[in-house]
């Protein structure tokens, strides 16, 4: 029962922390290697919002706001000049991950930092006792990906979105502006990387290189799903699933590749991933 | 003209030994004037500058984005920390050290690089893996308890004894000679199949070039030069960490890479240098700051100065340029021996269809040595995709494609260009960052291998293919950059380099398209000449039923998929069929 749950918690913990680069990656075919560092930029709003004294769920929303207002930035002055050379933009961002990074240091310092957990304590599932914060996040995956669906199948934005994603070219002639479509699509993943960062903070430590780790994780599991929200679910339950059964059984600092072995072997036999089925 | 060709690369490769020769001076001079630290710092610096080399010759070269050199570095490292460590460091060991640091990453690079370059891969593929491929080995690391160090790495092993003088030496004169040979053969005529590759893979392909094996073989190479550099690294520092082998250490080889200039040798090498000393010397005082603005510099450099400080500097657009004008020099053409009497192309019942709609159906076709084959038919009546089905073994969905009797199923287009298909495509498709020559030697690399360390002062052609090029004037513009070229230009280099191929059968998709009325007539009369005259065969895809007229020695007629007429050009030119699909008839 514990593993069934650890499996279906972790899942959506890396679906939470993946979406954010996958909205960015379907409709502008551009990796965001500066993901991990939103990540940090959200978790240390969290330790922000606990130093102030407020209450800590208030970091949520700030969170995904300082990620859209830097997502708007950055969209606008690093990455838009390099749409036509994406391995280029995997760089620039990541360049940008290092700035980040850096300048947090120089703000909080390079300490680990501890925040006030959102839901403390176990709750009990069918006779198993389990953190309920785990129960939270994975509740949280799964309304932040109805509410995606939502957005992309019932909202005009997600139809323009969706029409970007077919057919760019098409799209524009159509007469959408495509450009403030890229603009807020970035936007939105980047909010979402920030919340994300807030919702880890129970999770994990908060320091300046925090985002790194997961920056990997989730770049693999976007490659592997390509553009689709359901893809994504997929990959994180069966690559999740996987990485808790090797952590558990075999060793956890296995486990810990994982999910980039197997999203790796996925991709050379089947290029596209997930995207097909 | 052999006296002005001769002179620039001359002077270009005195002036290399004389900067090799200079730099080998610094590396044995340099410890009677550096302090301990600055030798300590460079000595670490001049190792990695070796790793920023090859980083350059993957990714600004051959245009494979990769943060794995640091996994292949690490490997190499931990092999020569492992023996020394566990097996003890005698001089046998020391010296065995060596061959093994070497080896062991080759062995990795081969498998990671078979791993990675499969027909059809994509970029992002290549960067992938070279993400896992550190994750990995540094996980494994941590796993290692006793056998790696596991977290803390290993240290107290006797390494090398040549003090900090003679690490500073040694590590020096690797640099120099790394960088002297990555120099001398990315200038040498196969080094600029690297530069092809990143232009245009596609091509590559079509001109009988294994792009995969060559990547492979790369990324194994170049392992090997990485272990090398590990072995080198675990000797002077005297211990190695798990993040030595780690993705963060790969990024920061493509940072100083990128700053430095990539496509430069010399810039990365620079680039490892000065950022490793300037961090030594400014991260005691401001360790964040001084981060902050090498990631500054890099984003600005990424999106305004791709071509990093090495462009800024030199200008190295024009003196890589440093014109190369070979002599062109016939060959005799070198024919491949006949088996039976099969005809050369022989196509039975081929299908093409994308899920339940056919584009291809029931198309049967020969064609045999000295014909002049013109496909025609309206648009999307299948003609490009019946072109491509012949030159890709994976294409078709139904049918035998065979080439001289033997069936191409399967095949990559390499293999299928060498059996003697040439293909031509609809958009001239050549290498924008090459020359004239350049392009033309690149389609003779499967006849003719190129030489590793030099450029060639000939280039050797077959007759057909120089005169296309003295018909249209390419000749005296052999030095001339492709991407200066005008489109009916590129269109005529391409005809000229799939000639160069030597191939049996040669497909045209409207290579007059978008031409004037002369150079039509000029690509008109070299195709006569090169079937009727010369015995090779080709198919031509055409609109221009005029043109097909003139030339022709047959005519096929494709019309929604099928094959509807296969006769001399009076029978179809007259028949109603054509007539009727032409005026828009009763398909519209």
């Amino acid at each position: 029962m514990t593993l069934l749950l650890d499996i279906a918690t972790s899942a959506a913990i890396l679906f939470i922390v993946a979406t954010g680069l996958l909205t960015i990656f379907g409709v502008l075919k551009i990796i965001n290697f500066a993901h991990g560092a939103w990540l940090t930029v959200g978790a240390y709003c969290a330790v922000a919002v606990g130093q102030a004294g407020l209450n800590p769920w208030l970091a949520l929303p700030v969170a995904f706001i300082a990620g859209s207002v830097l997502g708007l930035l950055t969209e606008r002055f690093i990455v838009r000049p390099l749409y036509s050379r994406p391995l280029d933009a995997i760089l620039a961002t990541w360049g940008l991950g290092i700035v980040i990074g850096q300048l947090i240091t120089l703000g909080f310092g390079r300490d680990v930092q501890f925040t006030a957990n959102l839901i403390p304590g176990t709750m009990d599932i069918l006779g198993t006792s389990y953190s309920a914060y785990r129960i939270f996040a994975l509740v949280a995956a799964v309304v932040l990906g109805l509410g995606f669906s939502l957005l992309m199948e019932g909202t005009r934005l997600g139809l323009s979105a969706r029409a970007v994603i077919m057919n760019e070219t098409l799209a524009r002639g159509l007469g959408l502006d495509t450009a403030k479509i890229r603009t807020v699509t970035f936007m939105i993943g980047t909010g979402l990387a920030g919340l994300a960062g807030v919702l880890l903070t129970p999770l994990t430590s908060v320091d300046p290189t925090m985002g790194v780790a997961w920056l990997v994780g989730s770049f693999m599991l976007v490659m592997v799903a390509g553009q689709s929200f359901g893809a994504l679910a997929l990959a994180c339950l069966l690559l999740g699933g996987a990485q808790v059964i090797v952590s558990t059984y075999i060793s956890p600092i296995l486990g810990g590749v994982t999910v980039a072995v197997l999203a790796a072997v996925i991709l050379r036999i089947s290029p596209k991933g997930f995207a097909r089925a | 003209m052999t006296l002005t060709a001769a002179v620039p690369v001359a002077r270009r490769a005195r002036l290399l030994w004389i900067l090799a020769a200079a730099a080998v001076l610094l590396v044995v001079f340099g410890p009677y004037v550096l302090d301990r630290f600055a030798l300590n710092v460079l000595t670490r610096a001049m190792i990695f500058a070796i790793l920023a080399i090859t980083v350059d010759l993957l990714w600004g070269f051959t245009g494979i984005l990769t943060f794995g050199q640091a996994a292949f570095f690490g490997v190499g490292a931990y092999a020569t920390a492992m023996l020394l460590t566990h097996v003890g460091s005698s001089p046998l060991m020391l010296a065995l050290a060596v061959p093994v640091a070497i080896l062991v990453p080759m062995i990795l690079g081969a498998a990671v690089g078979w791993l990675t370059f499969y027909p059809g891969s994509s970029d992002f593929y290549a960067t992938i893996i070279s993400l896992v491929v550190p994750i990995v080995i540094t996980q494994l690391i941590y796993s290692g308890g006793t056998l790696t160090g596991s977290s803390s790495g290993l240290v107290g092993y006797w390494g090398l004894p040549l003090g900090l003088e003679g690490f500073f030496r040694l590590a020096g004169l690797c640099l120099v000679a790394v960088a002297l040979a990555a120099l001398i053969f990315v200038r040498s005529d196969a080094g600029r199949v690297l530069t092809a590759i990143r232009n245009n893979e596609t091509r590559c392909a079509y001109l009988g070039i294994n792009t995969q094996r060559i990547k492979i073989a790369l990324t194994a190479a170049l392992a090997g030069v990485t272990g090398l550099a590990g072995y080198l690294y675990a000797n002077a520092s005297g211990v190695v960490a798990p993040e030595n082998a780690g993705f963060v250490f790969g990024t920061e080889l493509v940072i100083w890479t990128a700053l430095g200039g990539r496509g430069t040798i010399i810039g990365p090498v620079l680039g490892a240098i000065g950022i490793g000393y300037l961090s030594a010397q400014l991260s005691g005082d401001l360790p964040f700051l001084w981060q902050l603005l090498i990631g500054s510099l890099f984003v600005v450099m990424i999106i305004f100065l791709p071509n990093g400080l090495a462009a800024l500097a030199t200008g190295f657009r024009q003196s890589r340029r440093a014109a190369v004008v070979p002599d062109l020099v016939a060959r005799p053409v070198q024919r491949k021996a006949h088996r039976g009497d099969a005809p050369l192309l022989d196509i039975e019942k081929l299908e093409k269809s994308y899920g339940s709609h056919k584009v291809l159906e029931d198309i049967t076709l020969s064609v045999r040595p000295g014909e002049l084959v013109s496909l025609v038919g309206p648009n999307g009546a299948g003609k490009t995709t019946l072109m491509r089905c012949m030159t890709d073994g994976a294409a078709a969905s139904g049918g035998i494609v065979r080439i001289n009797g033997e069936s191409i199923a399967g095949m990559l287009p390499n293999d299928i260009v060498a059996r003697g298909i040439g293909r031509k495509f609809q958009v001239a498709s050549v290498f924008e960052s090459l020359t004239v020559a350049e392009c033309l030697r690149m389609a003779r690399t499967s006849l003719d291998a190129p030489s590793f360390v030099t450029v060639s002062d000939t280039l050797g052609l077959s007759q057909s293919a120089i005169d296309i090029l003295k018909l249209t004037g390419l000749d005296k513009m052999l030095d001339a950059p492709v991407s200066l070229l005008s489109h009916g230009q590129k269109q005529s280099l391409e005809l000229a380099m799939v000639v160069a191929l030597e191939p049996e059968l040669i497909l045209l998709d409207e290579p007059t398209a978008g031409l004037t009325k002369t150079e039509r007539t000029t690509i008109g009369a070299v195709l006569k000449t090169l079937t009727a005259e010369r015995g090779m065969a080709a198919i031509l895809v055409e609109h221009d039923l005029d043109f097909v007229r003139d030339i022709s020695s047959r005519i096929v007629v494709l019309h929604q998929g099928r094959l509807v007429l296969d006769g001399t050009v009076g029978e179809v030119v007259n028949s109603d069929i054509v007539k009727k699909i032409y005026s828009g008839g009763h398909h519209g």
